[in-house]
């Protein structure tokens, strides 16, 4: 019997069960949204930790990876798509300019980092980053939420 | 009138002409073979403004560089040549204030409507940050306040 019983607490099973099914929101923005195609792709294949299905829907997903330049006219769009968002859900920033406005410092019309308008829990610095770095990210991201730390 | 003419520093043949026969040169070297338009630009030299046309031919290699200074930012529009024209307008005016006469739709193309002054001109206030934040119908607003957008 002891080896087909365990117990656990409700809130650490159903932390589990959401970090294995992240699944992310087509939001490619600029080039970044390239190298996401690819980890998206057979070669990398996201898919192996759960993250295969991209959705085109804000409320069918839990993880917006933000992959590119987030202009001004941009960012209220930004802010809206992840407040359709149902919790809990997920941002990461991926790449350069959504982590700090990378290459665009003191641009008119870009903003210095998409923690500027969502909060954001993990970041992939790079430009562009490879897709090995967001498959990283999204393990990082599936300890947060294991451990209970990730989610709005 | 063809004010100058020459090689630019890649090789292909420029010349520069008044305002007055923009249309009238633009639709001759159509004429000529050169029926296709491939980009417009503009250059701010400070003391005058100039704007770039590239002209290549589908049919022949050949390439030919039309340069003209528009004196008060108003130029006849080339939509009536190209319908390709019309974007590439649309850019210069958002960016450079260059004001195209004739053009069917000329609103700015990257930028919200509403921002203030040209970004791509020497004299533009890089200093004072513009923000843009959405309004319920979906349209842009942009305004000074940081408070109010991003």
């Amino acid at each position: 019997m002891s080896d087909s019983i365990f117990f656990t607490t409700l809130e650490e099973l159903i932390n589990w069960g959401r970090s294995n099914s992240v699944w992310p929101f087509t939001f490619g923005l600029a080039c970044c949204a390239i190298e996401m195609m690819g980890t998206q792709g057979a070669h990398y294949d996201i898919g192996r930790f759960g993250s295969e299905i991209f959705r085109a829907s804000p409320r069918q997903s839990d993880l917006m990876i933000v992959a590119g330049t987030v202009t001004k006219k941009m960012a209220p769009r930004v802010k809206r798509l992840y407040e359709q968002m149902a919790s809990p859900r997920y941002v990461i920033a991926y790449g350069s300019c959504a982590t700090s406005g990378g290459p665009y410092q003191g641009a008119y019309s870009v903003v210095m980092g998409v923690d500027k308008i969502i909060p954001v829990d993990v970041y992939v610095p790079g430009c562009p980053p490879t897709p090995e770095a967001l498959i990283y990210a999204i393990n990082k991201l599936q300890e947060k939420i294991r451990k209970g730390e990730a989610g709005r | 009138m063809i004010i100058e003419q020459g090689k630019t520093k890649d090789g292909s043949s420029y010349i520069l002409i008044d305002k007055v026969s923009l249309i009238e040169t633009l639709t001759s070297l159509k004429n000529e073979g050169y029926n296709y338009l491939v980009l417009m630009s503009a250059v701010d030299y400070k003391k005058y403004r100039e704007v770039v046309y590239h002209l290549s031919s589908y049919n022949e290699n050949k390439l030919i560089v039309v340069k003209v200074r528009p004196e008060d930012d108003t130029l006849p529009s080339a939509t009536v040549l190209w319908d390709s024209a019309n974007w590439f307008e649309r850019e210069l005016y958002d960016l450079m204030g260059i004001r195209f006469i004739g053009h069917p739709d000329l609103k700015r193309i990257f930028l919200p409507e509403g921002w203030v002054g040209h970004p791509l001109r020497k004299d533009y206030d890089m200093t004072k940050e513009q923000f843009v934040n959405m309004n319920d119908d979906g349209t842009d607003r942009v305004s000074f306040d940081p408070k109010d957008g991003w």
